[in-house]
């Protein structure tokens, strides 16, 4: 019988182990993609679409007053009582687009969470069937845009608390976690200013030793998702045979592939019309539908959909400006002490600011707006005083396009991680309020 | 959770689950010293009520989705190969590591570690009986046992890729055979017993209760026989209100019985109390015919049995999302109700000459 005496009576409590043992998870939910993985690593476990594929067939009855909505009748009941699992995320919820039961449902809206239900299973699935571990083992790292508001925040650390039992979460803001990135390979600076292009939004963030300047947050309305429209239209202007339902997805494919950032756009027309066979390229493929194959040319589309940022005029009428005056605004409405350090520490975030010579043509137009700034000041006040020049300093590196999930994976592999967590005992205590603010750690430093 | 589910649909409909919800809470605490019955219920459970599967999502997939994916990486891809290096946790306490340098791509360390034992498992050099030869087996083709293996570990693999078969599906085969690592080796015990089931044979040297590692420091308990096997769970939940959901949700395992659909189904018994077979007082009947008669479901059900927390946990977490999806419904319903309740705004009156006046109140 010695052998039951862990069996009988309350659960031992000695038998739970300590979660702060194990590693923490670490989810960065973008617009785009969601990064997740285990802290300690150097890669995402996963890079997945942000999307949820949900039958909604059994959600779709119109509710009525009485109570006797779509689950009062006996057969609806028994259609529906799997329905609630009948769901797929990431790629295989977008395999599913032409299915007829399924709807595609996209969470996450220009950064903010706009469908609950579904961020719920999206994160659900994450967790049980991606990084297939139990919630209640791990510590949690979500993130979020630095323009979430704190309800958000709240209803966020609801969902994990009560939902999925974490026993501990953190939300940090991407941007301080995209600083945090540089910890391996410089000394940790956790001042600065992050440029951080997704698919859904772009954010200028500037950050002063871990915390976010909220004043000074400047975003743009382009990302992404409006290269690909970008590179969709130019080719459809051209009359490239590209199949009107792949199209979108075609545009993004190339310029994962083929865009680049030139020094000059006329020069660069110049070279193209010299030279097409050596800048044009081609694409081919068969229909998803028809199977047909078909070629495409790629043309100025690959350095045109970059110039975008830096000359939004072309792709937009209702936002023209360019993206480094952007950034020297930004910069230029912090606190003055902070500027210095801001200039010298623009760090890019993103998959977006992945395209080739990004930083650098990012460093020279900034380097510009503000040479020319300081020599107007310098002939204002007659030539008499020199101003030390300011270093601007863009920095990019290989761990770009996932930075911020990169950056959490080693804050949250630091032990004052596990500090500056809110417990499940203290949500317990106080309350969802608790989640509204995360506090910046030691590990930060 | 079904069965909480129904209660509230049945009875009623949409409105009701707060008071039902609490109406099933009082019925299954009646009195607080039961409440720590509840915390470690006990389940008996055969198995293959759980093998039938109507979608994909509702059994947790055996294989882990990382270790598949670096593996076909590995082997499919034509792109230049990167240093892999993946420390991953899984269930259960189940720990991976898998490793490949860029200078040889086709070499792949797999590791385990597996979580601390219960003292009442019988381990043999920190693996369950048989694991050693179960892997031997099933990989031996492919892979080479390390010893001693890697700091840390249980067990560590060296898997070599170029040694897979050309076929793709066999290759395939192979790497979700591989990615579920910890079901081959934490499961062999298990396979054993349920081979012996098949023939209708006990084992010579096998104990009336054997232990099995299940979770951290936690063993589920077999109870062999020639013409059936009991399988008995302990359930802890740490999560007060998941002791309740958990405790319908097992029931229901019970009632599911009575579905036309799943008449063959073998038993299952949940009580409150640890079950006959572990207090040794009498022996329960529990016949059960030939349902693991080959390979490819004795697989299955050697992963459902030994994730079976996993599985229920994961369970009632889906559920309570789902009832927060039917909360937010129904809260935004009854938004409408309060919108549609609102006084109109008075219109401003205005006098003949275009003027308007608030009057005094």
């Amino acid at each position: 019988m010695d052998r039951l005496d862990s069996f009988k009576g309350e659960p031992d409590r000695r038998l739970f182990v300590d979660p702060t043992s194990r590693p923490a998870v670490v989810i960065d939910n973008g617009t785009g993609y969601t990064k997740m993985g285990f802290a300690g690593n150097v890669e995402p476990c996963f890079i997945i679409p942000t999307v949820v594929a949900v039958n909604e067939s059994f959600l779709g009855q119109p509710a009525t007053p009485t109570g006797k909505g779509a689950w009062g009748g006996s057969a609806l009941h028994s259609a529906g009582v799997m329905a609630d699992l009948d769901f797929f995320i990431g790629d295989e919820a977008l395999a599913r687009k032409d299915a007829n039961a399924y709807t595609l449902s996209y969470p996450i809206r220009h950064g903010q969470v706009e469908n609950w239900d579904t961020m719920e299973r999206f994160w659900q699935q994450c967790i049980f069937n991606y990084l297939r571990c139990d919630p209640e083992d791990h510590y949690f790292l979500l993130t979020e845009s630095p323009l979430t508001a704190p309800e958000t925040r709240e209803y966020t650390g609801e969902i994990m608390f009560e939902t999925f039992n974490v026993p501990g979460l953190y939300i940090a803001v991407q941007a301080v976690l995209a600083l945090a990135a540089g910890y391996t390979t410089t000394k940790c600076e956790m001042t600065g200013v992050v440029v951080d292009a997704g698919d859904g939004m772009t954010h200028v963030v500037p950050v002063a030793d871990g915390y976010v300047i909220g004043s000074s947050i400047k975003s743009v309305p382009i990302a992404g998702r409006d290269l690909n429209i970008f590179i969709q239209q130019l080719m459809r202007e051209r009359g490239e045979p590209v199949p009107p339902e792949d199209s979108l997805d075609i545009s993004r494919r190339i310029k994962e592939m083929y865009c680049y950032t030139c020094a000059d756009i006329v020069k660069e027309f110049g070279k193209h019309d010299k030279e097409p066979a050596k800048y044009i390229k081609q694409w081919s493929g068969t229909h998803t539908k028809k199977g047909i194959p078909y070629k495409i040319d790629i043309g100025y589309e690959r350095f045109l959909a970059p110039e975008v940022f830096f000359s939004p005029e072309i792709y937009s009428s209702d936002f023209t400006v360019p993206l480094p005056e952007i950034v020297d605004k930004c910069i230029q409405t912090s606190p003055i002490d902070t500027r210095r350090a801001l200039y010298k520490n623009i760090v890019l975030s993103g998959g977006s600011t992945m395209f080739k010579d990004f930083q650098r043509r990012l460093q020279r137009d900034i380097k510009k707006i503000v040479d020319t700034r300081l020599t107007a000041s310098e002939t204002r006040t007659g030539g008499g005083h020199k101003a030390q020049a300011v270093d601007v300093n863009v920095v990019g590196h290989h761990m770009q396009r996932y930075a911020v999930w990169f950056g959490g994976s080693v804050l949250a592999s630091t032990p004052d991680f596990y500090k500056a967590c809110h417990t499940k005992a203290e949500y317990e205590e106080y309350g969802s309020s608790i989640c509204r603010t995360n506090p910046v750690f030691k590990g930060m430093y | 959770m079904r069965a909480l589910w129904n209660a509230c649909t049945r009875k009623g409909g949409k409105g009701a689950l707060p008071e039902e919800k609490s109406k099933l809470l009082q019925q299954q605490q009646p009195a607080p010293q039961l409440q720590h019955q509840l915390s470690a219920n006990h389940l008996v459970v055969a198995p293959t009520s759980l093998v039938k599967v109507e979608s994909a999502m509702i059994l947790l997939p055996g294989a882990s989705r990382v270790l598949q994916q670096v593996l076909l990486s590995r082997l499919r891809s034509t792109e230049k190969p990167t240093e892999v290096d993946f420390h991953l946790t899984e269930f259960d306490d189940v720990r991976y590591h898998i490793k490949a340098s860029a200078k040889e791509p086709k070499q792949v360390l797999l590791s385990i570690c597996l979580p601390p034992p219960p003292p009442s498992t019988v381990l043999v050099a920190g693996l369950p009986f048989g694991a050693i030869e179960a892997v031997k087996g099933t990989f031996g083709a492919v892979s080479q046992v390390v010893d001693p293996p890697e700091n840390d570990y249980h067990l560590t693999l060296n898997v070599d890729i170029w040694s897979f078969p050309t076929d793709e599906a066999l290759a395939d085969q192979l790497i979700t055979k591989l990615a579920s690592l910890r079901s081959v080796v934490l499961g062999a015990p298990l396979r054993e017993i349920l081979k012996h089931l098949a023939t209708k044979t006990v084992a010579p040297d096998a104990d009336s209760l054997i232990a099995l590692m299940h979770r951290p420091k936690e063993a589920y308990f077999i109870v062999p026989q020639a013409e059936k096997v009991t399988v008995v769970f302990p359930m802890r939940f740490k999560d007060n209100n998941d002791v309740i959901l958990g405790t319908s949700f097992l029931q229901e395992f019970m009632e599911a019985r009575r579905s036309p659909g799943l008449s063959t189904a073998p038993p299952c018994v949940w009580s409150p109390k640890a079950p006959a077979e572990i207090m040794k007082d009498k022996k329960e009947e529990e016949p059960n015919a030939g349902w693991v008669s080959f390979g490819e479901k004795l697989d299955k059900l050697v992963w459902i049995l030994s994730t079976f927390y996993a599985y229920v946990s994961y369970h009632i977490k889906c559920s309570k999302g789902f009832m927060h999806t039917r909360m937010r419904r129904r809260v935004e319903t009854l938004i409408q109700v309060l919108n549609r309740a609102k006084p109109e705004v008075e219109k401003e009156r205005k006098s003949m000459s275009g003027r308007s006046f608030k009057r005094a109140v």
